[in-house]
């Protein structure tokens, strides 16, 4: 039970960083890889495999689109982009995450006054 | 996720691999540009991206609908399997289907008597509305101005009130012979308040009943009118005749309408009043306070609650009290739900319905039965695919997944059993449907297939699956790699003596319980088959005619029966011969009066008692050879005009004239007050209801002073001979006097023994029981058998090597019986205990004492007998082990 949990936890976060990535315009899978890990300084090493069952999950959703393009260096690829609804659930999601993180922080800041 | 995503989703999958290959090149290329050799660059590439043929098929399932793939993958495989053993598949789903079977067929009885339709409007509104005497038991029958007063008060609470009364008339077209309708003769809102629509042409208008002789017309029920008027779709305005009454049909009932006591159902209904000239009913009969004929149905209100309505029919009771101080003097008032098993009568005793739950009870118990037999079977073979499951469960099979397809492995079994199952349950059904209820009125009990069995069928065998497979499936769930590797390929499954043990321990009990009852039964049919009846049923023939249906008014009726008993006493090969109103364990007529006696007091808080009586010819009591204890018979002088008499009873003697003077007392008849009858004999007691009861008080009035309105008879005759041969003489005789005159329940007085209200019942129950009981021994059997057998197969080599080490035979036979022995034992005593609880439970069913112990002495001794058999074969093969062979295996 908890570990089901924990992976739906993973799975979110997974599915906002991709969308928040795509806040910046349509990109493909390779891209959208190596952008998470460069902007979170190599912090979040994801599996880039995990990547694609995560898109097609949001495909699902209906929070992405996507079509065949070429790539910069002129190779066919699949690029996804953002939807109107993928923008709401983003925002929401951003927002959740922010009060959460409020919260933590607000919990271990008391522990760490009880501490000293 | 969509349905058309699942039908694309292999298009879909292409896509995804043409993607991840291009992601793959894209990083290739990027690690190149890095200074990679190509190989290197390619295999990081991977690396980094994981295994794309799990990506892939993470994919895929996100597009399908995995449970039912999975589903259709276990049936598929279920299926493989079970036709690998037919033997075993057979035995399983043959062991099946009878458990199913016997539940499918008991529930549609009970479907038939508790839960079908009664097929009116809304049925849980309408009540009948019942009367007693304070202290005496519900009973259904009001007069004519009970009705009335009833109509006119409670309009508060019902929709309206309604009253019918049955009948026998004979009904014909022009010229053809009558045949005889059991008829309904209704007030003319009847159908209206009941709730029901014609199939054709009209149903009675409010108006009509009120006026006697007025409306001469008919309606006829849906199977009357298939039957006897060929379904014809111009029935209506067609002209019958009824008891030589011209009437005319104005319409056909509901198709599915039998009435709202549906264990009988009326062919013909008529309006109320017409009961005057079609019964030759005098007037003044007709509104008599006492004579109570009508049955009486109400409609309650929207809103309002069957507890209201009783509130309100106890304020009418106690005007009624008023009004009519003589017929209703203490009279009480209820209302009663209808339903479709309850025959008449608001009998406490009337247990068919509980009968029914009772037997459904058994039914489950051979299941449970039928259901540890395959269990057993199913751990027997879960024993030899242990191997396969380890290996599967190695290859990273997940738990869950084993017990699914075990699971879908047993259901399926069930299913299979459920559609056999099903077959027989039809067919048995309808055996139930078709039981000879011994009477020619038209009883009907309709105990067909509909949803309610259906769906009852396959919960039955879905659950039975269920019970079946969990048992195995468990334990081969958590069989552990390391544990067979251990024990050398001999499984861990067999492991489960103990449970395998208590499984059997728990089917001998019910084979107990089974047998015990079934026994119950059986001694209960012997004993009242044997019982004492104080009259000789060897030898008599009876038959049933009654002249009013062919037009003869009450002096004609008199005048024919007088010159029928003439010309039979005549005839060759004739004892006796009479006629009686009522024949014993008789479905018509079993009413009774209340009584006055000069001199006797009733105990406080009870009014005056009912007593059944029966209205007699002469040689009434040499006929059925019924003693007389004290002073005379009926002559031919006690006639119209002359002193009214009665023969009593012994038990009404010691009733009522408890010092034993009881010739040349008088009593009255509540209907009757103007003629006292005056006591000139006293007869042994005779059983006319029931085996079990003490004899209940009774007496006989004679034909020749009470023939107004009973021209209903049964002609008795005694013969020197085989009574039957008699039957075409007797009956020609009759069609000689009267050539229309239809003659019906033309049987023997032993098998007119065989009615619902006499034996019959007991014979259908005892057979029901009987079968559950045979067939609760059989899977018993098979079940201490079979677990016999396994043990010694698996002991095998231990038997050896106890031979080898100097065992002798005989200890052999002794360890393998000890086993049996434990198990058939605690299996016997559970089971007594248990049966001597549940069949306290049927006292009121049962005529010998619950705790009978030729019974239950009979049924352990036998019980045992035969487990000691079916633990011998297997005991038996133990003993004759070859050491060196055993050993060598």
């Amino acid at each position: 039970m908890g570990s089901k949990k924990e992976q739906e936890l993973l799975l979110g976060t997974l599915d906002m960083l991709i969308l928040q990535t795509l806040l910046m315009g349509p990109a493909h899978g390779h891209t959208i890889a190596h952008v998470i890990e460069h902007t979170s300084d190599d912090v979040l090493q994801i599996e880039q495999g995990s990547l694609y069952p995560a898109l097609h999950r949001l495909e699902d959703r209906e929070w992405v689109s996507s079509y065949w393009g070429a790539s910069e260096n002129n190779r066919k690829a699949r690029f996804y982009k953002l939807t109107a609804a993928g923008r709401r659930q983003l925002r929401a999601e951003t927002h959740r995450w922010k009060s959460m993180v409020e919260a933590i922080g607000r919990v271990l800041g008391n522990a760490g006054r009880v501490l000293e | 996720m969509s349905l058309r995503r699942y039908l694309r989703r292999r298009e879909w999958d292409e896509e995804r691999a043409r993607e991840l290959e291009a992601h793959l090149e894209q990083e290739t290329a990027d690690n190149i540009a890095r200074g990679m050799t190509p190989d290197e660059a390619r295999r990081r590439a991977y690396m980094k991206l994981g295994n794309p043929t799990m990506i892939r098929e993470e994919i895929w399932k996100m597009n399908s609908f995995v449970s039912v793939e999975d589903l259709g993958r276990d049936v598929r495989y279920a299926f493989r399997q079970l036709r690998q053993s037919p033997g075993f598949a057979a035995i399983a789903i043959a062991t099946l289907a009878l458990g199913i079977g016997v539940n499918t067929a008991i529930f549609s009885m009970v479907n038939g008597l508790l839960f079908s339709s009664l097929h009116i409007r809304q049925e849980n509104r309408v009540l009948e509305i019942g009367s007693r005497q304070k202290g005496a038991q519900w009973q259904p029958q009001f007069s004519l101005a009970e009705y009335e007063v009833l109509h006119g008060q409670t309009s508060q609470v019902f929709s309206g009130v309604v009253g019918d009364a049955y009948g026998l008339d004979g009904l014909s077209m022009e010229g053809n012979k009558p045949d005889r309708a059991f008829t309904d003769y209704v007030t003319g809102d009847f159908f209206d308040v009941v709730g029901v629509e014609p199939y054709l042409g009209r149903l009675f208008h409010a108006g009509e009943g009120v006026t006697p002789g007025a409306d001469p017309v008919v309606v006829l029920s849906y199977p009357y009118w298939k039957q006897h008027f060929a379904g014809d779709p111009n029935v209506v305005g067609k002209h019958v005749l009824l008891d030589g009454q011209p009437m005319t049909v104005v319409g056909v009932l509901a198709q599915d309408y039998r009435g709202v006591n549906t264990a009988f159902c009326p062919q013909a209904y008529l309006p109320l009043a017409m009961i005057v000239p079609i019964e030759n009913t005098p007037l003044s009969e007709y509104r008599k306070p006492t004579n109570r004929n009508l049955r009486l149905y109400a409609r309650l209100k929207p809103r309002v609650t069957k507890q209201q309505a009783n509130a309100t029919l106890e304020v009418v009771s106690r005007r009624l009290a008023v009004e009519q101080p003589v017929a209703d003097k203490d009279v009480e008032l209820s209302s009663f739900g209808l339903w479709v098993g309850r025959n008449a009568g608001f009998d406490p005793d009337n247990a068919i319905g509980e009968v029914a739950l009772f037997f459904l009870g058994l039914a489950g118990m051979v299941l449970l039965l039928a259901c540890v037999n395959v269990a057993n079977l199913l751990l027997v073979r879960a024993t030899v695919r242990e191997r396969e499951m380890v290996i599967r469960s190695a290859l990273g099979a997940a738990r869950s997944r084993l017990i699914r397809q075990m699971l879908t492995e047993s259901i399926l079994l069930a299913l299979c059993g459920g559609v056999a199952g099903i077959g027989l349950g039809l067919w048995g059904s309808h055996l139930l449907s078709s039981i000879n209820l011994g009477t020619d009125l038209p009883v009907h009990f309709y105990f067909g297939f509909d949803w309610h069995v259906l769906a009852f069928s396959i919960a039955v065998a879905v659950t039975a699956g269920l019970v079946v497979g969990i048992v195995p499936a468990l334990r081969l769930a958590r069989a552990n790699l390391n544990m067979v590797l251990r024990e050398g390929g001999r499984g861990v499954a067999g492991g489960g003596h103990k449970f395998r043990d208590a499984l059997v321990t728990v089917q001998v009990g019910s084979a107990m319980i089974l047998l015990i009852i079934a026994g119950l039964f059986m001694r209960s049919l012997t004993q009242s088959e044997h019982a004492e009846l104080g009259f000789n049923p060897a030898n008599v023939l009876t038959m049933m005619m009654d002249p009013g249906e062919i037009g003869y008014n009450d002096p004609r009726a008199r005048d024919f029966y007088k010159e029928l008993l003439q010309r039979v006493r005549a005839m060759p090969g004739v004892k006796t011969a009479t006629i009686a109103q009522i024949v014993p364990m008789g479905v018509v007529g079993n009413g009774g009066d209340a009584i006055t006696v000069g001199g006797y007091q009733p105990p406080p808080g009870q009014s005056a008692t009912v007593v059944a009586y029966n209205l007699i010819a002469t040689d009434y009591f040499s006929t059925l050879q019924i003693p007389m204890a004290q002073g005379r018979d009926f002559g031919a002088g006690d006639e119209e005009g002359r002193p009214y008499v009665a023969i009593v009873s012994e038990a009404m003697v010691k009733k009522y004239w408890p010092h034993g003077d009881a010739i040349g007392r008088m009593f009255t008849m509540n209907s009757d007050p103007a003629h006292p009858l005056e006591v000139v004999g006293v007869a042994r007691d005779a059983r006319y209801q029931g085996f079990r009861q003490a004899m209940p008080p009774y007496f006989y009035v004679p034909f020749a002073q009470h023939y107004t309105g009973n021209s209903l008879e049964t002609l008795e005759v005694r013969t020197e001979a085989d009574p039957g041969g008699m039957a075409p003489v007797l009956e020609r005789t009759i069609n000689d006097m009267a050539p229309n005159l239809p003659v019906f329940d033309v049987k023997t007085l032993h098998q007119a023994l065989y009615t619902p209200n006499g034996l019959l019942l007991f014979q259908i129950i005892a057979t029901l029981a009987g079968i559950m009981g045979t067939l609760g021994l059989v899977l018993a059997i098979v079940g201490v058998y079979g677990v016999l057998s396994y043990v010694v197969s698996q002991r095998t080599s231990e038997i050896g090597v106890r031979m080898a080490l100097g065992a002798q035979r005989g200890d052999i036979l002794r360890i393998v019986y000890k086993q049996g022995m434990w198990i058939v034992g605690i299996g016997l005593v559970a089971g007594l205990a248990a049966s001597f609880g549940l069949a306290h439970l049927l006292h009121s069913l049962i005529v010998v004492s619950p705790s009978d112990p030729a019974t239950y002495l009979g049924v352990s001794l036998a019980l045992a007998a035969i487990a000691m058999l079916a633990c011998y074969v297997p005991a038996r093969r133990a003993m004759y082990v070859e050491p060196m062979k055993a050993l060598r295996e």
